[in-house]
């Protein structure tokens, strides 16, 4: 039974990061400025592939049939998502920072800028 | 309107390939001896029924890479060392030095990140070289993996990092040096051993031949160790990530810093 619901869980974490790539891939396309394009990508990262990895863990745990080896898979997985977790957010921050210290990529219209007026800018 | 025609006809190109490659059989049928070969390979691999035939480790690829083919592998690791002999020998003279350089590098979160992932990345790196004759992967795939915190150190901590760690181009050309010595040692200790004793042996030999009874130990403790594969991955690993430090280090130098000592260079 429980085995059951868990994995229906891994599988409807699946199917949302399935939905959410899609969601950041338009939003990739659509979106106006690199700021907002980088949020995209961030939907994309976080949403679709740390949401299905937990779900591939759940889905691998809950299966009796893989022996022993479905700890070691789920293991895997949890840690990936976990540094994906760590990781993602650091690039792209990394990447928005860089452009705003540039300031290279100028949107249109800006509506507030607290790290220029930080800055005294 | 063009685009669409260029849409339509790379679908109907493709899809007109994919059947008459599958349903019709266009390429002819699979060639009996490619396969051949494959199960030659992979029945060789590890096999002690047959001990004059077989590498006694069970990842076919390192099997072929370091064995079947090992003196092709030694080039390429020769070919790399070349590559960075020639990085050295256009970057000579420029010093490594520290003058003039701030470096904060990037923001406290990248910072923290990239401590806590450096550990981890050594970790996996060592861990590919180490079960390089059991799992796919190897010596180069771990010495790219390790290169990695080289690329990290010098963009987030800046390059100045390198110094502080205790990295300098000397120390890294010294292991680099140190791994390819490793793999000459192991690719001529069965010549050398057999020279000695009167026994015949090969160069890069593994395992028993037909004609001549010496071979690396294949187990410590019961661990599968595979001869001299693991020897050569360990090896290999040193050589290749700390010749990838290297181009990289050298690709991390500041540009006026180069061009102020090449200008002094020049006005010798």
């Amino acid at each position: 039974m429980i085995e059951e619901v868990v994995r229906y869980a891994g599988l409807a974490m699946l199917v949302a990061g399935g939905f959410i790539n899609l969601v950041g891939a338009v939003g990739l396309i659509r979106f106006r400025n690199f700021y907002l394009r980088l949020h995209a990508a961030t939907v994309s990262t976080i949403g679709g592939t740390f949401y299905p990895l937990l779900g591939l863990a759940l889905i691998s745990l809950s299966t009796p049939e893989l022996g022993e080896w479905r700890f070691f898979m789920g293991g895997s997985l949890l840690t990936a998502a976990f540094i994906l977790l760590m990781l993602a957010p650091a690039g792209s921050h990394a990447l928005a920072r860089a452009t705003h210290r540039a300031s290279v990529a100028r949107p249109e219209p800006v509506i507030a800028d607290h790290l220029e007026e930080d800055r005294g800018g | 309107m063009r685009r669409h025609i260029v849409l339509v006809s790379i679908v109907l190109s493709v899809s007109a390939l994919a059947y008459a490659t599958t349903y019709l059989g266009a390429l002819g049928p699979l060639g009996f001896d490619t396969r051949l070969l494959a199960k030659l390979f992979l029945v060789y691999a590890y096999n002690p029924g047959a001990p004059e035939l077989t590498v006694m480790s069970p990842e076919a690829v390192t099997s072929i890479v370091w064995d079947f083919r090992g003196v092709d592998t030694l080039y390429e690791t020769v070919v790399f060392y070349m590559a960075i002999v020639a990085a050295l020998a256009i970057y000579r003279g420029i010093g490594y030095s520290s003058s003039g350089v701030r470096g904060a590098g990037l923001s406290l979160i990248v910072r923290v990140v990239t401590k806590i992932l450096i550990p981890m990345n050594v970790a996996i790196a060592v861990s590919i070289a180490a079960h390089g004759h059991l799992t796919p992967g190897g010596g180069f795939q771990a010495g790219a993996a390790l290169a990695v915190v080289s690329v990290l150190l010098a963009v987030v901590f800046s390059a100045l990092s390198f110094g502080k760690l205790g990295v300098s181009l000397a120390r890294a050309v010294a292991l680099r040096s140190a791994g390819l010595l490793t793999i000459a040692a192991v690719v001529l200790a069965p010549v050398a051993f057999g020279v000695a004793t009167g026994i015949r042996g090969f160069l890069m030999q593994n395992y028993v031949k037909l004609d001549s009874p010496l071979a690396f130990p294949t187990h410590v403790s019961g661990q599968l160790i595979s001869g001299t594969l693991i020897w050569l991955n360990l090896a290999e690993f040193f050589a290749v990530s700390f010749g990838f430090f290297v181009i990289f280090m050298l690709l991390s130098l500041r540009e006026d810093v180069v061009r102020e000592q090449l200008g002094e260079e020049h006005e010798h």
